[in-house]
């Protein structure tokens, strides 16, 4: 057991470390997705990252990873948050798909935009009567000749508003059962009969849409995998995005801590000796989630179990809300009153716990599949 | 004993429902945050709201006012929050409570009886306590001073500081020593006191100055449904009187359980939302409420809202029936368990909705911002369970020396 760096990640932490002491004033301003210059702010620092070789670290080097091992996701995320950079582009998850069961076709012409950051990417993959119950899903892609027909309805599709690609999950043999009658697609967003309509998040945040297709001709070569084996594929992905190192949580919660913890012992703001042992608990967890996310990188690869994703996401559920409890009453009014920062982060916090498969599901997914209780 | 709302209460809770209701519904959330109708009724809501009695019912008959109960105003104001009434009423009833307090001229409670003098009240600007004056001699540390002493800047894009510490004060924090009794202090209002629940406000009063201030346009503020606005240029002087010690922890109790009571109205209504959708929402064939995770998730937060509402009519109770100090005693356990488990009850709410729960246009959002500004307002629960142990500790030392 080592939980050191070895020579190479070594190297690879310290090349890190000192492109960020060199690139990272021009990110002063943080990123985020409430207005027009912040979401163009967000895409420049993803790019950014990307052409510095600190994107997808641990996907293959021929479409524009670094094929490094799992555990390097690990150190970018330490080193982002320890540099107080913003957090690393969110696309693990549909990369891990692509890359693990697209054609060498389909990877050579998608996946440099998405590794590179220059194309943006979403995921359609709940409707209006299918988000817990994913597999109960009714759009659907129709075979013609050497191209799909889509359509139906998607909804809560994060960055559909300015992605240029969708993942879309659509039924594609309606007569198999539900599992077995989806599959996958790469969708060009820019098609005819495509439709999106902006959704504001309770934050304000103008992130979210509902995507409509209405006769949209896919090529047959867009197809990720085999037909029907859509579902397959959307778990294998979903083990990664509830990883929280790929969706960059870890590094942004170091930075939470960091931030109030220099607050604190700078004296720009006041804790009592109970708000001090909050934060400490709180500090405590996300160390332990740092230690977590370290041997869950570690140990994964092309055959681990895809429930292990679902004990990170957990975890990350309980420590993010509780951490965001603390941080609001570190805030004391300026929580409420100014501007509405601190109150967007918790709003955020609460989100953890729905997207990506609700706690619940989570939960059920643990207890069922990894503790091998029955189920009712 | 007889612990439930009387018959004319219920009566009254229900017109105070129905007004509520129609208030709301002439309020739009709009598609975001740049949307929104501002928190302010225009003159003909105003005018019902004043038709209906509700700013009078705190003040005494001979303030023009109708005298009613505590426990009647919680019921009126549970109702506020139910509804997510986006009018000041709650800020002006404590407005009017605190002048009525300070002895104020009885034209002057007349006027905000009827609804022609906009007033609200002002806090300090950590919202934990009626704002006093600089220097704080007018006021007493008996709590020690919980949590951040001033606001803090949790990364570059917080606001700057915008306030000076001030001691809590509830009431119990009266003058002691020096000119405790008579007029007000001639002084300057702390840096960055706000006035509360102040949309469409002409002006708020700091009694401990006498004097009334003009309001300037309102600060960025979590809660869609008030504002709180920086106080502008004095408007007029007021003649008061400095209230004894059990008058002022009674109006601290007053205030507090104004606070519940509205707490109490928001996460029921939450639940009730969230109950209604768990009825309707079907995944895997099933209505979700069917799910015992969904279940125990509504449970747990019924068991809170009834625990409120037992919390809130105690503390209503104690404020016409109790002396000052045990008043305020009460009303700062209902507000702590109050501000805690509102949070909770709406936190859940979101769960239930699960993604358009997460959406500006559901209203699940509206609780939980009401919830959490209610839950700051005049102190959170841990302030209160400071304040609580400061003083069960002070006891405890003070019958060990005795002994
Ligand atoms: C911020 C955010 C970003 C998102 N981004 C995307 C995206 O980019 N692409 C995308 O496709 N989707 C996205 N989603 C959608 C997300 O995946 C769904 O919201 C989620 O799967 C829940 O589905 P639902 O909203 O329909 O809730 P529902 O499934 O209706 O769930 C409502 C409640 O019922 C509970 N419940 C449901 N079934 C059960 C059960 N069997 N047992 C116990 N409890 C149950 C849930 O836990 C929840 O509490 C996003 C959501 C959010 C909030």
């Amino acid at each position: 057991m080592d939980f050191a760096d070895d020579p190479a990640a070594a190297e690879f932490r310290a090349g890190l470390r000192s492109w960020l002491s060199e690139h990272l004033a021009e990110y002063a301003h943080g990123t985020g997705y409430e207005s027009a210059e912040a979401v163009e702010r967000t895409h420049k620092w993803h790019k950014a990252l990307a052409q510095a070789g600190y994107v997808a670290v641990s996907l293959p080097a021929e479409y524009g990873g670094r094929g490094l091992p799992d555990s390097y996701e690990g150190i970018v995320n330490q080193e982002l948050a320890a540099a107080e950079a913003p957090p690393s582009p969110p696309i693990g998850h549909i990369a891990h798909a692509v890359v693990d069961f697209a054609s060498d076709e389909l990877k050579t012409r998608v996946l440099p935009g998405l590794l590179g950051c220059t194309q943006v990417w979403c995921q359609g993959f709940s409707e209006p009567g299918a988000g817990s119950d994913l597999a109960s899903l009714t759009t659907t892609a129709t075979a013609d000749g050497d191209r799909f027909v889509v359509n139906g309805q998607k909804i809560w599709t994060s960055g559909a508003m300015w992605s240029r690609w969708c993942l879309l999950m659509a039924r594609t043999e309606p007569d198999l059962p539900r599992h077995r009658g989806i599959s996958m697609l790469v969708v060009d967003m820019e098609s005819s009969g495509v439709d999106r309509r902006e959704i504001t998040l309770a934050s304000g945040s103008r992130e979210f849409a509902e995507v409509f297709f209405d006769n949209v001709s896919v090529p047959a070569a867009n197809l990720v995998g085999e037909r029907g084996q859509g579902w397959q594929i959307a778990m294998h992905m979903l083990a990664y995005e509830r990883g929280p190192a790929d969706m960059g949580w870890v590094g942004r919660l170091g930075q939470v801590i960091a931030t109030a913890r220099e607050a604190v012992s700078s004296g720009q703001l006041t804790a009592d000796e109970a708000l001090r042992q909050r934060l400490a608990a709180a500090a405590v967890d996300v160390e332990v989630l740092q230690w977590h996310v370290a041997r869950s990188l570690a140990n994964r690869g092309p055959g681990s179990r895809s429930e292990a994703g679902s004990v990170d996401k957990l975890l990350t559920i309980r420590i993010e809300q509780n951490l965001y409890h603390v941080v609001n009453d570190l805030a004391a009014a300026s929580f409420v009153v100014g501007p509405p920062t601190t109150f967007a982060n918790y709003l955020w916090s609460r989100a953890q716990s729905i997207y990506g498969g609700t706690q619940q599901i989570q939960r059920q997914i643990v207890a069922q599949r990894i503790l091998g209780l029955p189920r009712d | 004993m007889q612990i439930e709302l009387t018959s004319e209460q219920r009566a009254f809770s229900d017109s105070c429902a129905r007004l509520a209701a129609d208030l709301a519904a002439g309020w739009h959330r709009g598609r975001g945050p740049g949307d929104i109708d501002p928190p302010a009724p225009d003159e003909k809501a105003w005018a019902r709201i004043a038709d209906a009695g509700w700013l009078a019912l705190g003040l005494r008959e001979e303030n023009g006012g109708i005298g009613a109960t505590a426990v009647d105003l919680a019921v009126l104001v549970e109702q506020l929050g139910y509804h997510a009434v986006a009018a000041p009423i709650v800020g002006t009833l404590m407005a009017a409570q605190q002048l009525q307090t300070w002895q104020a001229p009885a034209e002057l409670l007349a006027d905000i009886a009827a609804g022609t003098l906009r007033i609200a009240p002002v806090l300090t600007a950590d919202l934990r306590s009626f704002a006093a004056v600089e220097p704080a001699w007018l006021l007493r540390q008996d709590t020690p001073n919980v949590g951040p002493a001033t606001p803090p800047n949790l990364g570059p894009t917080a606001p700057p500081n915008h306030g000076e510490t001030a001691p809590p004060n509830h009431g119990e924090t009266t003058p002691h020593g020096h000119g405790q009794t008579g007029r007000p202090a001639r002084g300057t209002a702390e840096a960055g006191v706000l006035a509360w629940d102040a949309a469409g406000a002409a002006m708020a009063v700091l009694p401990a100055l006498g004097t009334a201030y003009l309001l300037a346009d309102a600060t960025g503020f979590a809660d869609v449904t008030r504002a709180v606005r920086p106080l502008g240029e004095p408007a007029m002087t007021i003649d008061l009187t400095i209230p004894g010690d059990d008058a002022l922890a009674g109006l601290g109790a007053f205030a507090l359980s104004l606070l519940t009571a509205d707490l109490l109205g928001t996460m029921q209504a939450a639940l009730d939302s969230a109950v209604e959708h768990a009825k309707v929402r079907s995944q895997f064939g099933a209505h979700i409420g069917s799910f015992q995770a969904v279940q125990q998730l509504l449970a747990d937060s019924h068991v809170l809202v009834e625990a409120t509402r037992s919390a809130t009519y105690y503390s209503a109770w104690a404020v016409d029936a109790l002396p000052g100090a045990q008043a305020l005693r009460a009303a700062r356990a209902a507000k702590a368990f109050a501000s805690r488990s509102a949070v909770e009850v709406c936190e859940h709410a979101i769960q239930v909705f699960g993604g358009i729960g997460m959406t500006w246009e559901a209203p699940a959002h509206v609780w939980l911002r009401r919830a959490q500004a209610d839950r700051l307002a005049l102190g959170d629960e841990h302030f209160h369970y400071a304040a609580i142990a400061a003083a069960e500790f002070a006891a405890a030392s003070t019958s060990k020396s005795g002994s």
